[in-house]
């Protein structure tokens, strides 16, 4: 009698852990993925008739996506949306994999260094690039171009560098895009022994020949990856085209999304026109990457593929060096220059002397309420956003990889789907959706708090995964049979194996947190705002003083990140 | 039915609270200070408007002044927005779009009030019925970097700024961010025709989205000339000494009015009363004097090196016929201008 009963309980306890995870999965689905996605298409199929200050009164129809593709005005942010992401994705898969065969595969001094360097600019935030890029390379009164009128002795109006240019847009966008392609590259090698290659070398073919016709075909899947990668990264970039494009009177994708919504008129029907298509690019993009990985390259993957042999380059090692540490200088050293010495200098005219020299503007970012109010502000988010995602990516981990409950692959889907979403395009599904009754969360940071732990799930996600699938489940097994139960388990045996794995997530969401720009730009409310809005604020008020400082202090702080995560974790948190 | 007896006796009760209390009484200062604070949107340069606030809370009167700035355009925006979704954050407006206060003035969401002390202001510093009054004003100018321009270059009409010589050394600011631009343009197209803007954007100019940024522009040296900048900004940075200079073209000068308002739906509307009362008393004008912007305030004083306004020729526009002209300066600036 007692038996049954404890077995109709643990069943029932079973059903209820099994109902409880099913409910908590469709509510998250519903407010991160489904109720944005739903108002996004609503608001694209909605035609204003009559607007008021408040009230919009319209029907449904498809008037906006005939407006967005038949104007002209809005044909070429497209049109050159896709021009530049394809030259982004081409130049920083040549770039990338070219880096990450010299660190892997050749004897190239301090590949370290590379690697450190790949990884600093890898989190540095884009928009303090363009920035900095803009001081560096203005067509007039740029650094560098000064220093090319120094050298070559041209005339005042002549120029090297302009920056306010599509290629000067590519190239900015493609300095923070390479890293990016490097790390996949170089996972994508590492996983290759050089058995292939020693044959190749041993059948006479030189260093180069190896490359070009037994290395590259082993990599070309990954490669693929860093490509999709690399333009997905180009076509949904908010911030580098809104500071370099738009002064050269060209709008993008993103920039033109966000003109919508900042019009007079109503047009958040036309944004969200606009970002469908987006989306459904972006989704391509997964798809076919997921496709391409999916090959997992050739049979030469296997247990014993540890053993790599360096290619010599011979007296071409320091040239190779010269020319892997270039892309990083350009986006990691001189920008850092550029900023740090633009925070510190009173008046532009004055130029860098030692009575130019003042820390007002750092003094006027911590004392100033409403910039000192946007530090805390993403702090707090990044903290929450770390915090629940880790958290959710963690839970959701654990129950995919031990199957604990019927359809844990739905709760896997969940946590992996926002990969595909642009954060612009996030933004505005979100805004469409949580600006009106039944619940607002416009103007609380609830609503960039949901912005960022959606964007930033699938990282997590994915890193707890990878850190859970190295633990085998014959611990817990084993603690099973000695007699805890699974939540003993749990605490005791699976989180202290898996703390890495965790600190890994929650570092990984942090970090993009505090830079979030995207989503943001559409989602702030003047009681919300972060540190990248305010960034922007000021970089199209003209002032590079005070958006350099709030740069160097942005910098600082990921800087400070990254070191604890060295020390906690490693050189290789970031593999995944 | 005592429920709607009631709910007639309330609705009449509260207009008769209403016609009782006259509009333009001042704000009651023990209840501002239960209300705590005052939440101002606030499109003056962030520096000068943190003053503004800092030189408020100063004054310690048990209520304090929280600030919110951003261009006119998205405060406007933001407002509208956050109305939609029920969010009554802010209590006073203040931006340099007037046609953004007339449209709001017609859906009825500003009170009725006249700031102390306004009574004395010229009266191109009031708004029509009462509901809003100009709390700075400053002319839209165009002006060049001293280092890269110089003698017979240096241009004297509107006209010369056009002369192909400027091609891509001219930065212009974007009407449809910036609220002061709008209202330049529209009064520069008035007087010179719509070829105006189509020989401006055959320059090819640098395009920034607010009329401050285009003087950094100069003071970088990035750009020789600006066709429009706010001439507190260039002010402000010539005192710093920065090489930068103001035109005054033949023509004269589109003058820019910032006008002020509170709001019906402020949350701390006796707050808002006082600090309005504040912003234009003589001491608070005098900041914004100082920085080099017009006010209406007939006792205070102009910093040396200020254009006095009477030398100032000025181009006038009248809120209405700018927010007429607004969409289709915007529109052919987009087409034009391609962002």
């Amino acid at each position: 009698m007692e038996l049954i009963l404890t077995r109709t309980l643990a069943r029932a306890r079973a059903l209820d852990a099994t109902a409880m995870v099913w409910v908590i999965t469709a509510v998250l689905l519903l407010i991160l993925i489904v109720g944005p996605t739903f108002f996004l298409i609503k608001e694209s199929i909605f035609v204003p008739d009559e607007v008021g200050l408040i009230e919009v009164t319209g029907h449904y129809g498809f008037a906006n996506f005939i407006e967005v593709f038949t104007n002209d005005l809005y044909v070429s942010p497209i049109f050159w949306t896709v021009i530049v992401s394809v030259s982004v994705g081409i130049s920083s898969v040549v770039v990338g994999a070219l880096m990450a065969w010299a660190v892997a595969r050749t004897d190239i001094p301090f590949p370290g260094m590379i690697r450190t360097g790949a990884l600093l600019s890898f989190v540095t935030p884009p928009f303090l690039g363009a920035s900095a890029w803009v001081i560096l390379a203005g067509p007039r009164e740029g650094w560098l171009n000064h220093v090319y009128r120094w050298v070559t002795g041209a005339g005042p109006d002549s120029y090297m560098f302009d920056i306010f240019t599509i290629p000067g847009l590519i190239f900015v966008m493609g300095l923070y895009v390479v890293p990016l392609v490097f790390i996949v590259a170089l996972s994508g090698l590492n996983n290759i022994s050089s058995d292939l290659e020693d044959a190749s070398n041993i059948a006479g073919a030189g260093t180069l020949s190896t490359m070009v016709s037994v290395t590259l075909p082993l990599v070309l899947p990954a490669l693929f990856a860093g490509l999709i990668l690399a333009s997905l990264e180009a076509m949904i970039i908010f911030s580098t085209p809104a500071m370099l494009a738009i002064p050269a009177g060209q709008h993008v994708m993103t920039t033109q999304i966000r003109a919508f919504m900042q019009s007079d008129d109503y047009q958040v029907g036309l944004a969200a026109a606009f970002a469908l298509p987006m989306l459904i690019a972006a989704i391509g993009l997964i798809w076919m990457r997921r496709k391409a990985l999916g090959r997992r390259g050739y049979a030469t993957i296997g247990g014993k593929g540890a053993r790599r042999r360096p290619q010599k380059l011979g007296s071409y090692r320091w040239l190779a060096f010269a020319l892997c540490i270039a892309p990083l200088g350009c986006s990691l050293l001189l920008p850092a220059a550029a900023l740090g010495m633009t925070s510190l200098m009173k008046t532009y005219t004055g130029g860098v002397q030692l009575s130019n020299l003042t820390l007002d503007h750092y003094y006027f970012i911590f004392t100033n309420d409403s910039v000192s109010g946007s530090i805390w502000n993403t702090l707090l988010l990044g903290a929450m956003a770390a915090t629940a995602g880790t958290l959710l990516a963690g839970l959701i981990a654990y129950i995919s990889q031990r199957r604990l409950v019927r359809g844990h692959q739905f709760m896997a889907f969940l946590a992996t789907v926002p990969i595909a979403i642009p954060g612009i395009v996030l933004a505005i599904g979100l805004f469409a959706a949580y600006t009106r009754e039944p619940v607002v969360l416009y103007g609380t940071l609830w609503i960039l708090f949901i912005a960022y732990l959606t964007k930033y799930l699938p990282i997590a996600f994915q890193t707890s995964n990878a850190a859970l699938m190295s633990i085998h489940p014959e611990l817990e097994e084993s603690a099973r049979i000695l007699g805890a139960n699974r939540l003993a388990v749990f605490a005791q045996i699976t989180v202290p194996l898996f703390k890495a794995g965790l600190i890994a997530s929650w570092i990984l969401i942090f970090m993009p947190s505090i830079r979030e720009l995207s989503s943001s730009v559409l989602l702030w409310t003047t009681k919300t705002k972060v540190v990248s809005v305010v960034i922007l604020d000021f970089y199209e008020e003209g002032r590079l003083d005070i958006v350099s400082a709030l740069g160097v202090m942005l910098m600082v702080i990921t800087l400070f990140v990254v070191i604890i995560a060295y020390r906690i974790l490693g050189r290789d948190f970031m593999r995944t | 039915m005592i429920k709607r007896v009631l709910g007639i006796a309330l609705k009449s009760g509260v207009l008769l609270g209403l016609a009782t209390s006259p509009a333009w009484a001042g704000g009651d200062l023990a209840m501002a200070k239960k209300e705590g604070k005052v939440v101002w949107y606030s499109s003056i340069s962030l520096p000068i408007a943190q003053q503004m606030c800092n030189a408020f809370n100063d004054k310690k009167m048990g209520f304090e002044c929280v600030l919110h700035r951003s261009g006119s355009g998205k405060l406007y925006k933001r407002w509208v927005q956050e109305a939609k979704s029920k969010i009554f954050e802010a209590d006073i407006l203040h931006t340099s779009n007037a046609g953004h206060f007339l449209t709001l003035q017609k859906q009825g969401v500003f009170i009725k009030y006249a700031p102390e002390g306004t009574e004395k202001f010229p009266a191109a510093f009031k708004g029509e019925g009462g509901y809003w009054t100009v709390l700075r004003s400053f002319a839209y100018v165009p002006a060049y970097n001293t280092t890269k321009v110089k003698g017979g270059d240096i241009p004297t009409s509107w006209l010369d700024l056009l002369d192909p010589k400027w091609q891509g050394k001219i930065v212009n600011a974007h009407p449809s961010y910036s609220g002061s631009v709008s209202v330049g343009m529209s009064m520069l197209v008035k007087k010179f025709g719509w070829e105006f803007m189509d020989k401006l954007s055959a320059l090819k100019p640098r395009v920034v989205q607010s009329a401050v940024d285009t003087t950094t522009y100069l003071v970088r040296g990035e750009s020789d000339v600006t066709s429009g900048t706010a001439s507190y900004t260039l002010f402000n940075a010539i005192k710093k000494g920065e090489k930068v200079k103001m035109l005054l073209p033949k023509e004269g000068v589109p003058f820019i009015i910032s006008p002020q308002a509170i709001f019906k739906s402020a949350p701390h509307p006796n707050a808002a009363k006082i600090f309005a009362d504040w912003t234009f008393s003589k001491e608070a004008q005098q900041i914004l004097t100082n920085r080099g912007l017009y006010v209406g305030h007939p006792g205070v004083k102009y910093p040396e090196g200020q254009v006095p306004l009477n030398k100032l020729k000025l181009m006038t526009m009248s809120p209405a016929e700018a927010t007429k002209m607004r969409k289709k300066i915007r529109t052919t600036f987009r087409k034009k201008f391609g962002v």
